[in-house]
């Protein structure tokens, strides 16, 4: 029953488009908005779902929801280990990239429950709203994940200066390298937008998608929505998915490639040092061949 | 005689030519990248688990679209 509210409330005059979160109230000056309340939300309930999956992990690989859970946090973990050239690196970045995936897939979500959206209203706006349909949440999602991966290539790299070096392929002092390397790091800086625009519009979209088509379905509506109900479950996991590897691929690119450089001049370091002991071992080997010849 | 005013909301045309325009694009784009992954599967069958992974260049394509999508909104 309550599952037909959302698909009958907008079957009288059109389904309301809400692009942006609408303020609720304000608590001491802060807008509280309906994104805020469903997204503290449902942080609460990954966070009871966890300790309990948490309580009842044993060796043994266990079936149902537990067993799911398990299963996509080691699909996650082997993901990330497997994107870094050395994967003790890598796991030192595991449980961001853990948490960020399973904040996501849980939001993105949160948007196909019935409450969402026309019919459940209060103040002419709707009370709940999915986080990641909002784009200061993604923005701020976005911000600290390039964040994250500015801090560790920096360190994994030994040093700012090394780290900005690699943005020019030769050079900085010729021209041409060094407009190159700008627009490398302007090009850098787009990810902060593109990330959070592809989550955030993925959700909106999804949104609107199902509240439209049961709004032409009329009184079939749950058969109208349903593909697109079956869709969005899919579309969700993949958005999560994607926002995860982006950035474990970013940060991994960025930490690889310092790592190569850092072991590129340790091989360069042992190249010399075996140049120097053939140089030594030379005189007799080349005296050997003159006195064969 | 009768003097007819009639309105025409030119922001229905402007909406369907964002949807149209918009979407070649990504159309285009998706349709690349699904036939060459198709041709590299076909060369190297082994290696399709592999290249499975390059098909996540689809959502970096399918965000144009969905910036044409979302502007339909804006429009009044």
């Amino acid at each position: 029953m309550i599952i037909l509210s959302r698909l009958f409330a907008a079957s009288s005059s059109g389904p309301t488009v809400f692009v942006a979160p609408s303020q609720l109230t304000r608590i001491f000056g802060w807008p509280i908005t309906n994104s805020e309340v469903y997204g503290w939300g449902i942080i609460l309930l990954i966070i009871v779902t966890f300790l309990i999956v948490a309580r009842k992990v044993k060796l043994h690989p266990a079936r149902g929801f537990v067993g799911l859970v398990e299963e996509g946090v080691n699909f996650i973990i082997r993901l990330v280990e497997s994107s870094f050239s050395n994967p003790k690196v890598g796991r030192k970045y595991v449980p961001y990239f853990v948490t960020l995936f399973f904040f996501i897939l849980f939001n993105n979500w949160s948007e196909l429950t019935p409450l969402i959206g026309d019919a459940f209203k209060g103040g002419g706006s709707p009370l709940l709203r999915p986080w990641t349909a909002d784009l200061n949440a993604t923005l701020a999602m976005g911000l600290i994940t390039m964040g994250l991966v500015y801090y560790a290539s920096v360190k994994e790299s030994g040093g700012l200066r090394i780290y900005l070096r690699h943005f020019f392929v030769g050079n900085p002092k010729n021209p041409l390298y060094l407009v190159i390397g700008m627009l490398e790091m302007l090009t850098d800086l787009t990810r902060v937008i593109s990330l959070s625009l592809r989550l955030y519009l993925n959700v909106t979209i999804g949104m609107i998608v199902i509240d439209v088509f049961a709004y032409l379905g009329h009184v079939l509506a749950p058969i109208s929505a349903l593909p697109f109900y079956l869709i969005e479950i899919f579309i969700c996991m993949l958005q999560a998915y994607i926002f995860t590897i982006l950035s474990v691929m970013y940060l991994a690119v960025a930490v690889n490639h310092a790592q190569d450089h850092n072991d590129l001049a340790h091989a360069e370091e042992d190249l010399t040092g075996q140049e120097q002991t053939g140089k030594i071992g030379a005189e007799p080997a080349g005296a050997a061949s003159s006195g064969g010849a | 005689m009768i003097a007819v005013t009639e309105t025409i909301n030119t922001a229905i045309i402007g909406k369907g030519l964002m949807i149209g325009g918009g979407f070649i694009g990504p159309g285009v784009g998706i349709g690349l990248i699904g036939g060459n992954y198709l041709q590299a599967v076909g060369r190297n069958p082994e290696a399709a688990k592999f290249l499975g992974q390059a098909l996540i260049f689809v959502a970096i394509v399918e965000l144009f679209g969905l910036l044409a999508f979302a502007s339909i909104f804006i429009v009044k």
